[in-house]
């Protein structure tokens, strides 16, 4: 099954280009895929990361954060969050446009700079996309 | 009005009657008995594309003989080879009224539709009937009949002896087959086998293949025998030829769902709600009071509103809070009596004011 929204981002990434073959891919045969750039593969590390640490942070955080627990073992819970690699934060995922990789003016339904989704919307390639006018 | 077969080819001969029967079929099912002794003609598909006749509803065996005997079959070469074929092996059709696929089929139902008498030696009407289809096909004539003839003393013999009750030899049979070796297909499979294989089969069909024939001899199949199946389904393996093929792909990859949405794709919870909500159990390790146990408790208390998370999930989350807490035992121990010592100066302080 599909996993959360960061991974299908990814997966997309594959779909269309790559930077480098870095994971070998479910189909048969060799498949070379290019992420858009550089910085697009980085996110999709820290996506990966990210995933991989969820559970973790999410208990970590869970005794950092109350004040039933003392304060003392809240204290070594931050060192142990701080220890962990810097990518497994969610909060460095950058929501890139999935085609040209822009890190700004990204629509989040579509994943899509707003360029991109100009250009494809007045192609008539979104389905259910109109210009508006009222 | 007569009962129609299923009407592939029109046959136009000669002779024409008022009752002209269009219908005749080359394929099993139907067969049309009349009042009359009807006799349904038929051919291959090849033959009927090349003769166009018209059989009549034979009222007599001569009348159907003649007919037969007007018939010019006019074939190609390449299916004259194969009547040749077809010729020689369906000759055991005489009692099934359904096969209907050559022309020596088409006596043999003329001459089972009047159930003639069989005897030891061939019945002179199937002498007949045998020098009529020969003069009509454009194969040597004697030899066509002696042919015939010779099929038909065959099948007379084999229908006698199942009639006295012999049985049939089919453990002979089986012991005479010979089990097929393997042949080594390395990326040369066989073209027209592939293209009757499904997409979804010709992996499946080289995996089994490749896996059975492992089993037959030995044990269980090798490291090398697993990568040497996957290679011939990585060969075999084509480019989709189109969206929808693509669409398969993605599908079996998981890149697509299925569709009608499954909501409960990839949920396998086969568990009652009670476990889901009930996590007491959990805990039972855990020290009763303190505020540990308050936490945990708290815990629990928001897995249980969760439905996103399957029971072993939960467990997991519970198990590392213990692990957790078990590592950091020690310290928890200095921070307890550091607690009271700081309770107790706090104390005496307030005592003393």
């Amino acid at each position: 099954m599909r996993h959360a929204g960061k991974m299908a981002a990814s997966m997309l990434g594959w779909a269309l280009r790559a930077a480098r073959q870095i994971f070998p891919l479910p189909c048969r045969g060799q498949v070379r895929g290019y992420y858009v750039d550089w910085r697009m593969l980085r996110d999709v590390k820290r996506r990966k990361m990210a995933y991989e640490y969820a559970d973790e942070r999410l208990r970590i955080n869970a005794l950092r954060k109350n004040n039933i627990l003392p304060k003392e073992l809240q204290e070594i819970a931050d060192k142990e969050i701080a220890a962990l690699p810097r990518d497994s934060c969610p909060v460095r995922i950058r929501n890139r446009c999935v085609l040209t990789s822009r890190p700004r003016g990204v629509k989040r339904r579509w994943r899509l700079s707003r360029i991109v989704f100009r250009h494809l919307a007045d192609h008539s390639q979104m389905s259910g996309i109109q210009r508006a006018m009222w | 009005c007569f009962p129609r077969l299923c009407v592939t080819y029109t046959f136009s001969l000669p002779i024409l009657s008022s009752k002209t029967q269009k219908c005749f079929s080359t394929s099993t099912g139907f067969y049309n008995k009349e009042d009359e002794s009807a006799t349904s003609t038929d051919s291959s598909a090849e033959k009927a594309s090349e003769n166009q006749e018209k059989a009549t509803p034979g009222n007599s065996k001569k009348n159907t003989l003649n007919i037969i005997s007007e018939m010019k079959v006019e074939l190609s070469s390449k299916k004259k080879f194969q009547l040749l074929k077809k010729l020689k092996s369906k000759k055991q059709t005489k009692d099934q009224p359904e096969s209907l696929e050559s022309a020596s089929s088409m006596f043999q139902k003329a001459t089972a539709d009047s159930k003639a008498k069989r005897s030891k030696p061939l019945n002179p009407e199937l002498v007949e009937a045998a020098s009529a289809v020969a003069s009509s096909l454009p194969f040597d004539r004697k030899r066509t009949v002696s042919d015939l003839l010779a099929q038909l003393r065959k099948h007379e013999e084999a229908t006698d002896a199942q009639k006295r009750g012999e049985t049939t030899n089919i453990s002979n049979v089986i012991a005479d087959m010979k089990i097929g070796k393997r042949r080594l297909n390395r990326g040369v499979s066989r073209p027209s086998s592939q293209i009757s294989f499904d997409d979804d089969d010709v992996q499946g069909d080289m995996l089994q293949r490749g896996i059975r024939s492992e089993f037959a001899g030995k044990s269980s199949p090798t490291l090398w025998d697993l990568e040497f199946a996957n290679q011939i389904a990585a060969v075999n393996q084509k480019p989709p030829r189109n969206g929808f093929e693509e669409m398969i792909q993605w599908t079996k990859e998981g890149k697509l769902w299925e569709f009608p949405i499954n909501n409960e794709a990839g949920i396998e919870d086969d568990v009652e709600f009670h476990e889901h909500i009930f996590l007491d159990k959990y805990l039972e390790d855990f020290t009763k009071q303190g505020p540990i146990r308050h936490f945990m408790e708290l815990v629990t208390c928001g897995l249980s509103k969760n439905p996103y998370l399957s029971v072993k999930q939960k467990a997991e989350h519970i198990e590392w809070f213990q692990n957790y807490f078990q590592e950091k035992e020690e310290l928890l121990k200095e921070i307890d009596d550091h607690k009271k010592e700081t309770d107790l100066s706090l104390e005496r302080k307030s005592l003393s004011e």
